[in-house]
């Protein structure tokens, strides 16, 4: 067994700051986000679940390329229905603007239901509503046809999908306790989901994570695709370069002064 | 100044803890924005109608037994839990997103199913799962609360039947019921109001019916031997497959008769209470 050697180094110090985006400073304060995270993704499966049956699993996802196909992913679904768009445009930018993404999904939903007769799935009196729908022998659902053309290939166990919002929901708990920003979202997930994240999962929910000083999930502006910090932070880049060339000077032979007003010292 | 002594106190403090609960409820977040969530309060007599209806059920499925046992010991007691009911409107999609969870290929085919048969299953039913995603996490945070404010607490599917049936929160279309206290450790888990109630029959009978590959012999055979008894050889036992007139009839009678009569007595007076 490995033995545990106590680091008795204990001496250092960091900088943490979120100001560059991906420098070491920024980096620090999102290891700090992904413990966080690890803890939500811990009580997600602490939550309560009809018969205490275990049903969930995650991942957790950080680093700038990996949010980056997350959030291109989301805008390419954007565009699958009109009543998307405009929301899932802004999320892409949330994704972005996050420092850890975590995957939630329920693996018995569409394979192995509850059973439990509740009629949350389509208001019957028995299971025959999901079964019905789902290619079966016996009870044992076959999923290996994955070519379904939705979004996501229901019908689904609802009661399944009920514990799954507890488990939805203390995550979130846990980040309202620790002070991170989380929200949870559809696009997110169902994009997560196509990606192959969650791969045992019928049903995907994705929980972007940041401490910023700003939460990137609220106050959003209209047209927030177009117009939001990374955008803003670009136009400065580029509106202010050109400010500098209309006008140039050798700043070693002359600068340009401010004229002298009535009675002002030289 | 003030001086709270006794246990009284703690049980009547109870009914504000609840009220906080209910707030975790209206502030949990929500995936789509647009599920309408509802909560109420209960406790003391006005539980008896939700007792009288467990009652039967609790003949029917054990694990609306231990509910039962537990919420009509404790009320009995004089130490009432107190129930929050929790309700969401789930059974229509307003989104539009057509993502195929429900088993339909749009929201537009669901709600036209889901008109035709609302109100058939026995927690509710059809939902769209992503309403029930948002009603399941405000569940999940009065759980939390309850925690948080150190009340045992279980959330119960049981107490949802009975809400469902008697028709509290009538424009919620999925209700579970969060049983909250009194004020001691388990309540609702390792539960004590059981204790001489559970023989070692009835615990094994129920393992054995439960979790039979625990006492099933050797399968190479194609119909194994179950292990019921220490000399489960002499004579040797198998596993059977059928229909039980019993089970069935069992539950028709709960369902279709004894259900309705506890319903008809209490109908008028809940309904009462949401006449505007």
């Amino acid at each position: 067994m490995k033995k545990y050697h106590e680091d008795l180094d204990f001496r250092g110090e960091e900088y943490v700051s979120d100001w560059t985006p991906w420098s070491p400073q920024d980096i620090r304060r999102k290891k700090g986000v992904l413990d966080a995270a690890r803890l939500m993704l811990n009580s997600a499966m602490t939550a309560p679940a009809a018969g205490g049956v275990a049903s969930i699993e995650g991942h957790l996802v950080y680093g700038q390329e990996e949010l980056e196909a997350i959030a291109r992913k989301v805008e390419e679904l954007a565009y699958k229905n009109k009543a998307w768009t405009e929301a899932f445009l802004y999320e892409a930018v949330m994704v972005r603007d996050s420092d850890v993404i975590i995957l939630i999904g329920n693996t018995r939903c569409h394979e192995t239901p509850l059973d439990g007769a509740c009629g949350l799935c389509g208001g019957g009196l028995d299971c025959s509503y999901f079964y019905d729908r789902k290619k079966h022998r016996y009870g044992l659902v076959d999923i290996t046809d994955r070519s379904s053309s939705r979004m996501i290939d229901g019908p689904l166990c609802t009661a399944r999908v009920n514990d799954f919002g507890f488990a939805v929901g203390s995550a979130l708990w846990t980040a309202r306790t620790l002070m991170v920003d989380a929200r949870p979202f559809a696009s997110i997930g169902m994009a997560g989901q196509k990606m192959g994240y969650c791969p045992k999962s019928g049903m995907v929910v994705g929980v972007p994570v940041a401490a910023k000083s700003k939460n990137p999930y609220v106050d959003v502006n209209v047209d927030y695709h177009l117009i939001n910090m990374d955008k803003v932070v670009d136009s400065a880049r580029k509106i202010y370069q050109t400010a500098r060339i209309i006008r140039g000077f050798d700043y070693r032979k002359w600068v340009p002064k401010p004229e002298k007003t009535e009675g002002e010292e030289k | 100044m003030g001086h709270l002594i006794g246990k009284a106190y703690c049980i009547e403090h109870v009914v504000e803890v609840a009220k906080s609960i209910v707030l975790a409820i209206h502030k949990a977040p929500q995936i789509t924005g647009k599920t309408k969530i509802e909560a109420e309060i209960i406790w003391g007599d006005d539980l008896v109608p939700i007792i009288e209806v467990l009652e039967p059920v609790a003949k029917a499925a054990r694990y609306v037994q231990w509910d039962y046992e537990t919420i009509k010991r404790c009320y009995e007691k004089g130490e009432s839990p107190v129930i929050i009911n929790i309700g969401g409107k789930v059974s229509r999609s307003n989104l539009n997103w057509n993502c195929g969870a429900c088993g339909f290929d749009t929201c537009k085919e669901f709600n036209a199913y889901a008109k035709e048969n609302t109100g058939g299953g026995q927690l509710g039913g059809p939902s769209c799962n992503w309403k029930i995603m948002d009603y399941a996490i405000a569940c999940d945070w009065a759980c939390a609360a309850a925690w948080q404010y150190n009340v045992d607490n279980r959330i119960m599917g049981s107490v949802g039947f009975a809400l469902t049936v008697l028709n509290y929160l009538p424009d919620s279309d999925v209700k579970l019921g969060l049983a909250l206290g009194p004020p001691r450790d388990m309540v609702y888990y390792s539960r004590e109001e059981m204790h001489k109630d559970m023989t070692y029959e009835m615990d094994k009978a129920d393992m054995v019916r439960c979790v039979p590959e625990m006492f099933t012999a050797f399968t190479g055979g194609g119909n194994p031997q179950y292990k019921t008894k220490n000399d489960w050889w002499a004579p040797p036992e198998y596993l059977n497959v059928g229909y039980s007139d019993a089970a069935m009839e069992m539950m028709q009678k709960v369902l279709f008769e004894e259900i309705p009569e506890i319903v008809v007595k209490h109908s008028d007076a809940i309904a009462a209470r949401y006449q505007k």
